[in-house]
């Protein structure tokens, strides 16, 4: 099933002269892991928010072209965790649970979905502590959880692995190819193509702001 | 220190609302009474509160430091500048209503400011977010409270990492008040820069966790709200507004 849909798409922020997107055409299904590559500027963040519904809703910005989302839960983790914590929740566990509760799910749901993400990312042992005081690296495995109890049918992430080590790195890998394999669809920009093409269905090898290679990811990031 | 202070005092063990209406009460009173008596009364109301609360001692630094700059230039206004008569007091030649003025106004202000900080120190603002979701307050009303009782020791934190970063790269804070002053620069642009630019990635995380659902947010651990919390609110709304009533009335307080 299609989840995102771009033809001839196009986005430009607000106050830019120039688009960051141009002309993209592309259809994502559910299931599918893509990775996203291409040097600074070539619009990879860019995709990951009009691909996640965030721009222009969001974002301030103009958008061309057609664009269809079937999504309806989807969830985005940024490089810098510490930027998208809430600053409403003083544990791990409240910061987990918090996007499920504002979805408004009977709480037992709630409570269940935020273990189980724990569990996933691998944070069910810092449940009690006070988000402030992790680790970069314990951080963003919090945030890579929070966006997992949403239980997204399409998760978009920025350079994810920007805070783990590089057996963190490999766990969240196979952890986002499972929750692919499990349905949802798998946006992951991120530079480090080694690991990211281990585990990935599908490459995109952006330049700027175009689709300059679309294909297996073994042959588009080599 | 601004910010809460984890405890188990009885303020801390309350729900949010009863701090918040307790010192909401004592800001209401110091505005309805107006003689200095009476105003000493609130204020030493406000010091019992940060008492109750175990924080006394951590909320008499920021409130000293606010409070005698102030109080300084009330009694330099008001009571050295101020109207006739005079009389004199410990040498000094001194405006009599003028030092009353000075006297309700400073205690208004310390009354207010102890009571506020004690309500920062005791308040949890994850319990505070539980309480208002539990009630149905909307988010935007509970981010704008909890993210203003969160200001200061949030900034604070941002700006000893920038300071930390700042001095790494030679940055030198010692010496002159001048040089002090031109320290600051190095600190406040990427302060204010750098909140800007976590606001945006804030609204965007927060909308992805659903803030803007339009859905009733779960309470998940609502904090109890005992009977005799909700009487004593319910008294303290009943006294203030009979000290207005008094107040109005020219009881004279």
């Amino acid at each position: 099933m299609s989840v995102v849909r771009l033809a001839g798409a196009g986005f430009t922020y607000a106050g830019a002269a120039e688009p960051s997107l141009r002309d993209l055409t592309l259809d994502v299904r559910s299931g599918e892991l893509v990775a996203l590559a291409g040097p600074a500027g070539a619009g990879t963040t860019t995709l990951l928010l009009v691909a996640g519904g965030y721009a222009p809703r969001v974002i301030a910005g103009t958008l061309t072209g057609e664009r269809v989302i079937t999504a309806r839960r989807p969830a985005i983790v940024f490089a810098a965790p510490w930027t998208q914590l809430t600053g409403l929740c003083q544990t791990v566990r409240a910061e987990v649970a918090f996007g499920p509760a504002s979805h408004g799910r009977p709480r037992e749901a709630v409570l269940a979905a935020t273990e189980r993400a724990m569990r996933q990312a691998q944070v069910d042992h810092l449940g009690g502590r006070d988000p402030a005081t992790l680790s970069g690296g314990e951080l963003q495995r919090v945030i890579v959880a929070s966006a997992l109890a949403l239980e997204p049918d399409l998760l978009v992430l920025d350079d994810p692995a920007a805070e783990l080590d590089p057996a963190a790195t490999d766990a969240l890998y196979t952890l986002l190819r499972e929750v692919a394999a499990a349905g949802a669809a798998v946006f992951v920009a991120t530079p480090d193509v080694e690991r990211i093409v281990k585990v990935a269905t599908r490459a995109l090898l952006l330049g700027r702001g175009r689709i300059v290679k679309d294909g297996v990811p073994a042959e588009v990031l080599a | 220190m601004i910010g809460y202070v984890p405890g188990v005092s009885p303020l801390h063990r309350a729900h949010p609302y009863t701090p918040l209406a307790t010192a909401g009460a004592l800001l209401l009173a110091a505005f309805a009474v107006t003689t200095p008596a009476t105003i000493g009364v609130i204020a030493v109301l406000a010091v019992a509160l940060a008492l109750l609360g175990g924080v006394l001692e951590r909320v008499a630094r920021p409130a000293f430091v606010i409070a005698v700059p102030t109080w300084t230039l009330l009694l330099v206004l008001h009571a050295l500048l101020g109207p006739e008569p005079f009389g004199v007091l410990a040498g000094l030649r001194v405006s009599e209503p003028g030092l009353t003025r000075a006297l309700v106004l400073g205690g208004r202000l310390t009354a207010i400011l102890v009571a506020f900080l004690t309500v920062l120190a005791v308040v949890s603002p994850a319990r505070l977010v539980e309480a208002m979701t539990a009630r149905g307050v909307s988010f935007a009303w509970m981010y704008l409270l909890v993210s203003t009782l969160t200001l200061v020791p949030r900034l604070r934190e941002r700006a000893a990492r920038i300071l930390e970063a700042q001095q790494c790269r030679g940055l030198t804070l010692g010496g002159s008040p001048l040089a002090r002053v031109a320290a600051l620069g190095p600190l406040v642009l990427p302060l204010v820069l750098g909140a800007l630019v976590e606001v945006d990635e804030q609204v965007l995380a927060l909308d992805a966790r659903g803030v803007t659902s339009g859905q009733r947010r779960t309470a998940l651990d609502p904090p109890a709200d005992h009977t005799m919390e909700r009487v004593w609110r319910v008294v303290l709304a009943v006294a203030v507004v009979g000290l207005f009533a008094a107040r109005f009335a020219g009881a004279g307080l």
